[in-house]
């Protein structure tokens, strides 16, 4: 049961706070205590889905404008770059891309190598796919085809609803992390990385903050313990990070709920 | 939805073509520049194409999933914006008078009639916090700071005008909504 400002709160104190958080208005301490009870509690969930509603009703009652043509042109062009590059197997959560590879042979090597061809020259035409870009990405593909490594993808909730991440690891716990659109960070702020193993405390990882597009890069080495069976998170924390998270989750592996 | 998530490009230029003048409205109203509301724009819309499969129809309509999105995607920017110091003051903002064609469109007419007048008949000292704290992204101590308002008062008031929002558009049974 979460505490603010000293005092015991209680069920019904959370779900007062419910309106200000379907507006996203509750300051940090309050969502903190909030989202620790949300996990617990189904009928503050169910509560704040009906308040979500109430909230998203005041979106039309901005002026309706309309947007130029080529925003819907971007939008289909990009996914159908996407799924040109979808074969690249990182969306899949535990994956061990060596065995797959192995096993699917000459025509996935043909595939996967194409894929990333594909997926690197559409980065570099995308104009954000810097020498320095490229390279990373073909670090992240290097570790990631490692024999008995592994990819899993993390993805945004709340704060960080709309990022998504990838982490490459190999089996000595070199780890590479790879996010996108992540929030900027305010002054002094920084990204986390957190191994959680079981129920025991989260491990910290490194720090890491995003470039202005909401890209962000991470080199760590994974506590041996976290290697086999960790799930991961993101916090924000001081820049230094912090020992133990001091902010609600940013990016989650799917294996915590 | 489902048809999005199996990848139906066709669908989700449907789903584009019904909600993106409100959710341009929606992103010029916070962020009050043509082109950054509409990068974010594309960005929603390519994150409803990636996570489809997140979307749960069992809690909650595709539209409130999707303005929720828009929305905080909008008030990202906006503070990332903001902290470059891009933003011009609220009364600089780009203003248009170019409106939708949709703005006919009868049954968002409607709803919008709805909303307003709900919203017109709520106490400014009560519509005022919603209003900054929907679209300005401000959290309830940077509302209370704004106001020069004790921040309980905020609290109070911004949680009783959005209880009486919601009455007052559940007063129209089942006329609201997308």
């Amino acid at each position: 049961m979460g505490r603010v400002l000293g005092f015991r709160m209680v069920h019904q104190d959370y779900k007062e706070m419910i309106p200000a958080r379907a507006l996203s208005a509750l300051d940090a301490a309050d969502a903190r205590a909030l989202n620790d009870h949300l996990s617990d509690c189904e009928e503050c969930r169910t509560e704040l889905q009906e308040w979500e509603a109430t909230a998203a009703a005041m979106a039309v009652s901005a002026t309706p404008m309309e947007p130029s043509p080529k925003v819907r042109e971007r939008i289909l062009d990009e996914i159908r770059n996407e799924s040109k590059s979808e074969v690249i197997p990182f969306r899949s959560a535990t994956r061990n891309i060596w065995t797959s590879f192995g096993s699917l042979g000459a025509i996935a090597a043909v595939i996967l190598v194409t894929a990333l061809i594909v997926g690197l020259i559409v980065l570099w035409r995308q104009n954000d796919a810097t020498n320095r870009a490229l390279a990373q990405a073909r670090e992240f593909m290097e570790l990631a085809t490692t024999p008995g490594a592994k990819v899993m993808r993390l993805d945004g909730v709340d704060l960080g609803a709309g990022a998504t991440a990838n982490l490459a690891y190999d089996k000595n716990g070199r780890a590479m992390l790879m996010a996108d659109k992540l929030p900027s960070v305010p002054e002094g702020k920084a990204y986390q990385l957190w191994f959680i193993v079981g129920k025991n405390p989260p491990m910290p990882g490194k720090t890491f903050t995003p470039d202005e597009t909401g890209k962000g890069m991470l080199r760590d080495q994974m506590p041996a313990t976290a290697i086999d069976s960790a799930v991961f998170a993101i916090t924000m924390e001081p820049v230094g990070g912090s020992d133990a998270p001091t902010s609600p989750i940013y990016l989650r592996s799917s294996a915590i709920n | 939805m489902k048809a999005i998530a199996a990848r139906d490009e066709a669908a989700l230029a449907q789903l584009y073509d019904r909600y993106r003048v409100i959710l341009f409205g929606l992103l010029m109203r916070i962020l009050g520049n043509r082109e950054e509301a509409e990068d974010v724009l594309q960005e929603v819309f390519l994150q409803v194409w990636r996570k489809a499969d997140d979307f749960d129809e069992t809690r909650g309509r595709p539209f409130t999933w999707l303005v929720t999105l828009g929305r905080s995607r909008g008030i990202d920017r906006l503070r990332t914006l903001a902290s470059r110091e891009r933003v011009a003051e609220a009364g600089a903002r780009e203003a248009s008078e170019e409106i939708s064609d949709a703005a006919s469109d009868a049954f968002l007419s409607e709803q919008r009639g709805l909303v307003n007048n709900a919203l017109a008949q709520l106490p400014d000292e009560q519509k005022g916090p919603l209003m900054l704290a929907y679209f300005d992204g401000l959290t309830q101590s940077e509302i209370a700071t704004r106001l020069g308002a004790p921040l309980g008062t905020v609290k109070t008031r911004m949680r009783t005008g959005l209880i009486r929002l919601r009455e007052m558009l559940a007063s129209h049974g089942e006329s609201f909504g997308f």
